[in-house]
C-alpha cells in the first residue's frame, strides 16, 4: 500500500498513512534531509516545469515529501504558487493514473500499486455522478460544471455539449481530464495554511529557494518583445499553420496563444497576428486569449513545457538550442538575450498603422 | 402616490394577507428575507438582512407589516440575518431563472400591451422549461408568475445547489445559446478510404442532445419541407440563404433527395452544401429556441426573489406558484387577480387612463373621478396612475 500512497499522496488513505507513520512533521523537517530535499524538488519543479519531478525510490521519503511540500507552498503563501503547485501535482497524478488505467495486465499482484478508475471515482465521491456508457461516460451536469471550469477549449463549454436529461456525455480521455481537475481541487483545498514557527524555522532555506525561482519566473514573464523570427521552432510552426488558415487541435492552439500572451502580447495584438488568414476565428481567439490571461477564468495559464509539447506531437524542427532548454519560453528568452538589442524589431512596431492605432499595450 | 392611497393599499394588502395562507420556501430559516414598506415617494428602501427568526411567523409578519414587496434569498446561509454577505456564510443556493418582458427581444416596449408582453413571456417560459426539464433533467422545479412582467423558475435539485457563480453562467449561456460553436457540435471520425487513395473524414452532427439535436431538428424539418415542394419552389427557398446560388441550391436539393437518411443520422459529409445548411441552422436554432433569461438573476447566488403568494406592490397582482400542467392555460391577467379585490367597486381619481385588460375584461379608463372594480383601481393606484378618491 505504501507504494500506492507514495504515487498518489493526495488520497485520503495516504493522509492516514502519513498520520500513522507516527512522526510529527516538525521532527521530519528537522531530521530527514531526504524528505525535505524531495519536498523542495516537488515545489521547484512544479513552478519551473509544471511537473513534480522524479519520484524517490523509497516510498516513505516520497510519501512524506508531499505534506512537507504543502508546508513549503504555505510558507510562501502566494496564490500563483498555490495554483502552479496544485496544477503540477495534478498533472503528475494524471500521468500516473492514466498509465494505471491503461495497464491491462491480467495478473496484477495483490500488492499492485495501480489505481483503478472505480477507486478514484469513489475517492472523490463521484460514483453516482459518473456512469459508464457504450462509448464513454455520462457525467451529471452539477458535477461536470465545476470540474470543467478550468478546462481549456470551447469543446468543454456546456453550450457545446450534448446535454441530455441532466448528463453530459464525455469520452474516456475527457473523464480523465475531469478527474485531474478533481485532484487539483483536492490539492488546492486548504492551501495555504498557517505553518507553525517550529516547522517553518527548519525550512527557511528551501522556502528562499522557491521564492527565488518564483522571482525568476516573473522576469520571464516580462519579456515583452515580439520577434517572430526568434520564436522556438514549435511556436513558429504553429503560428505558420494558423496564418495559413489550418484548423489546429485545441492543445496546439492553446500552446501558441499562451506563448504569445506570455511574451506580453495583448488580445488585440494576437488577433492581428493571426488575422493573415480570414478564417482564423476572431471571436474564438479573443475568448481563448482572455481565458489564458485569466480575465475570464479563475486561472492564468502558462505556456506548456517542452515535455508537454512533445507528448502532444507539437514539438517539431528541434534545433541545437532546443536540446539545452526545458521550456519554449526559455528558448525564446535566450534567443532574445543573445540578440543585439538594436537589431530587434518588435513585430508590433511595424504593424502600428491602419486600424491598429488604438491598440492597448497590455490588453487588460 | 398620496398618503391616502398608500393607506388604502396598506389596509387592503393586510386584508388580503389575513385571508391567505402563504407557503414559505423550503429551508426558510436559512434564507435572508427583505421587504419594501409603503413609503412616500418613488424611491424604495429595502429592509433586508433579516432572518425569519427576526421576522417571526411569516403570516403574522405579512399581516403586521403589510409590505409593498416581499423577498427571500435564493441563497441559504449559516447566519442569514448577519449584516454582511461574508458573515452570512453562504452554504448553497437555489438555481433561479427570471424571464422579464422588459428583456425579451420579441417584445416591443411601448407598443405591445401588457397582455401581449406577458403572452410572449409565457412562450419564452415554455422554451426555458424545455431546457430545464429535458436537457438538464431537473425534477424539483417551481414555476412562479412574478406578479409583474414575467416568470421565475426556482430549481432546487440537490445536484446544482452547490454551484458557484461561474458554473451558473455556463448554464445561462447554455439556455441562451451563447458561445455555441457549430464546429464543436460536430464529431469527426476518419474513415478508411473506400476505393480512394486517402482516408476521408466523416463529420457527424451530435444529434443525441444539446444544441446539436436542436440544430438537427430544424435542419431535418427544413429538408422535409423541401422534399415536399416542387423543384422551382425548393430551389428558390434554398437560394434565400446567403451564399447559396443556383449551383449550390441544386446540390443541396439533390443531396436532400438522394441522402435524406444520411442527413437524418446527422451525417453532414453527404455534401458540403448540406454542411453549410447545417451551420446556418445552428444559428437559427439559437435564434428560435433560446430562452432570453436575465443573466444576473441566475448567476447571483445571493439574489433576493419575490415571495410566491405575496402581492406585487407595483400591480396589485398575486405572485403565484403554478402547477406544471396549469401553465398552458394560465392567464396572469385573470388568474393572478387576488380574490380579495374582486367583490366590489371603489372610486378613484385617474391621472393616466387608457386600455386596461384585467380580470377577463377590457376597460377603457378615462381620466378623472370614477368608480371601478377594485382590482382595476388597485392596479392603477399601484402603477401610480390613479389616487384614492376621498370617501
Amino acid at each position: 500500500m505504501q507504494r500506492l500512497h507514495a504515487r498518489y499522496p493526495f488520497l485520503e488513505a495516504a493522509r492516514d498513512a502519513v498520520a500513522t507513520e507516527a512522526v510529527d512533521l516538525a521532527t521530519v523537517v528537522e531530521q530527514d534531509g531526504a524528505v525535505v530535499d524531495r519536498a523542495r524538488e516537488r515545489v521547484v519543479t512544479a513552478v519551473e516545469d509544471g511537473e513534480t519531478g522524479e519520484p524517490r525510490r523509497e516510498p516513505r521519503v516520497e510519501l512524506l515529501s508531499y505534506p512537507v511540500a504543502r508546508v513549503l507552498v504555505s510558507m510562501i503563501g502566494e496564490r500563483v504558487l498555490v495554483r502552479r503547485y496544485a496544477r503540477a501535482e495534478a498533472a503528475t497524478a494524471y500521468e500516473r493514473f492514466a498509465a494505471d488505467f491503461d495497464d491491462t495486465t491480467e495478473l496484477k499482484s495483490v500488492q499492485s500499486t495501480d489505481l483503478d478508475l472505480e477507486t478514484l471515482l469513489t475517492e472523490f465521491d463521484l460514483t453516482d455522478a459518473v456512469q459508464a456508457t457504450a462509448d464513454g461516460y455520462r457525467v451529471g451536469v452539477g458535477t461536470y460544471l465545476p470540474l470543467a471550469e478550468d478546462q481549456w477549449g470551447d469543446e468543454w463549454r456546456l453550450v457545446n455539449r450534448s446535454l441530455t436529461d441532466g448528463d453530459v456525455p464525455v469520452t474516456e480521455d475527457e473523464l480523465r481530464s475531469l478527474l485531474r481537475e478533481a485532484v487539483r481541487g483536492r490539492i488546492e483545498d486548504g492551501l495555504p495554511f498557517d505553518v507553525p514557527d517550529v516547522i517553518a524555522a527548519s525550512l527557511e532555506d528551501e522556502a528562499d529557494e522557491v521564492r527565488e525561482v518564483l522571482a525568476e519566473l516573473d522576469l520571464t514573464r516580462e519579456i515583452d518583445t515580439v520577434v517572430p523570427d526568434l520564436f522556438p521552432p514549435c511556436m513558429k510552426a504553429l503560428l505558420d499553420d494558423i496564418q495559413k488558415g489550418e484548423h489546429l487541435p485545441h492543445h496546439s492552439r492553446f500552446a501558441i496563444t499562451a506563448f504569445l500572451a506570455n511574451i506580453g502580447m495583448s488580445t488585440d495584438e494576437i488577433v492581428d497576428l493571426y488575422r493573415v488568414n480570414s478564417t482564423f476565428g476572431e471571436d474564438m481567439t479573443r475568448y481563448q486569449t482572455d481565458h489564458i490571461r485569466g480575465d475570464t477564468s479563475p486561472t492564468e495559464y502558462s505556456t506548456p513545457s517542452c515535455a508537454t509539447m512533445q507528448s502532444y506531437g507539437d514539438c517539431v524542427n528541434k534545433d541545437d538550442l532546443c536540446e539545452r532548454i526545458p521550456h519554449p519560453m526559455a528558448y525564446y528568452e535566450e534567443r532574445i538575450d543573445d540578440a543585439d538589442d538594436d537589431d530587434l524589431e518588435d513585430w508590433r512596431e511595424g504593424e502600428g498603422e491602419g486600424d491598429d492605432a488604438e491598440q492597448s499595450a497590455s490588453g487588460d | 402616490m398620496e398618503e391616502r392611497t398608500r393607506a388604502y393599499l396598506r389596509g387592503r394588502f393586510r386584508d388580503h394577507y389575513r385571508r391567505t395562507e402563504i407557503t414559505p420556501p423550503p429551508a426558510a430559516n436559512e434564507r435572508e428575507w427583505g421587504f419594501i414598506p409603503w413609503t412616500e415617494g418613488p424611491d424604495t428602501t429595502m429592509v433586508r438582512h433579516r432572518s425569519l427568526l427576526e421576522l417571526g411567523d411569516l403570516s403574522e409578519f405579512l399581516v403586521r407589516k403589510r409590505p409593498r414587496h416581499v423577498y427571500f434569498s435564493a441563497g441559504r446561509f449559516r447566519d442569514p440575518g448577519a449584516s454582511s454577505m461574508a458573515a452570512k456564510d453562504w452554504q448553497s443556493a437555489d438555481l433561479v431563472f427570471d424571464l422579464d418582458a422588459d428583456h425579451l427581444p420579441s417584445v416591443t416596449l411601448g407598443e405591445d400591451s401588457y397582455a401581449e408582453m406577458l403572452a410572449k413571456c409565457k412562450d419564452a417560459l415554455l422554451r426555458l422549461l424545455d431546457f430545464l426539464e429535458d436537457d438538464f433533467g431537473f425534477e424539483d422545479l417551481e414555476v412562479v408568475f412574478s406578479g409583474g412582467r414575467g416568470y421565475h423558475v426556482h430549481v432546487r435539485d440537490e445536484s446544482v445547489l452547490h454551484l458557484e457563480r461561474e458554473h451558473r453562467r455556463e448554464i445561462v449561456d447554455y439556455v441562451r445559446g451563447i458561445g455555441m460553436e457549430y464546429e464543436e457540435l460536430i464529431e469527426t471520425e476518419t474513415v478508411a478510404g473506400l476505393g480512394r487513395k486517402t482516408p476521408t473524414e466523416r463529420r457527424t452532427l451530435e444529434i443525441d442532445g444539446g444544441w446539436g439535436k436542436r440544430t438537427h431538428d430544424h435542419l431535418l424539418a427544413f429538408v422535409d419541407d423541401l422534399l415536399e415542394m416542387d423543384e422551382d419552389d425548393a430551389l428558390d427557398r434554398l437560394q434565400e440563404f446567403d451564399g447559396f446560388g443556383e449551383g449550390k441550391a441544386q446540390a443541396a436539393l439533390n443531396a436532400a433527395r438522394n441522402n435524406r437518411e444520411g442527413i437524418e443520422s446527422g451525417n453532414v459529409t453527404v455534401h458540403t452544401a448540406i454542411s453549410q445548411l447545417a451551420e446556418r441552422f445552428a444559428s437559427r436554432a439559437v435564434e428560435r429556441d433560446n430562452a432570453p433569461i436575465d443573466e444576473p438573476v441566475t448567476t447571483d447566488t445571493n439574489r433576493l426573489i419575490r415571495l410566491p403568494g405575496s402581492l406585487h406592490g407595483g400591480s396589485g397582482l398575486e405572485t403565484m406558484r403554478l402547477e406544471r400542467d396549469a401553465i398552458a392555460d394560465f392567464d396572469p391577467l385573470v388568474d393572478a387577480v387576488p380574490e380579495t379585490f374582486t367583490n366590489h367597486e371603489i372610486t378613484v381619481d385617474v391621472s393616466r387612463g387608457g386600455e386596461v385588460e384585467l380580470g377577463g375584461d377590457s376597460f377603457t379608463v378615462t381620466e378623472g373621478d370614477q368608480s371601478l372594480p377594485e382590482y382595476v383601481a388597485v392596479f392603477l393606484m399601484a402603477r401610480g396612475r390613479a389616487e384614492k378618491e376621498k370617501e
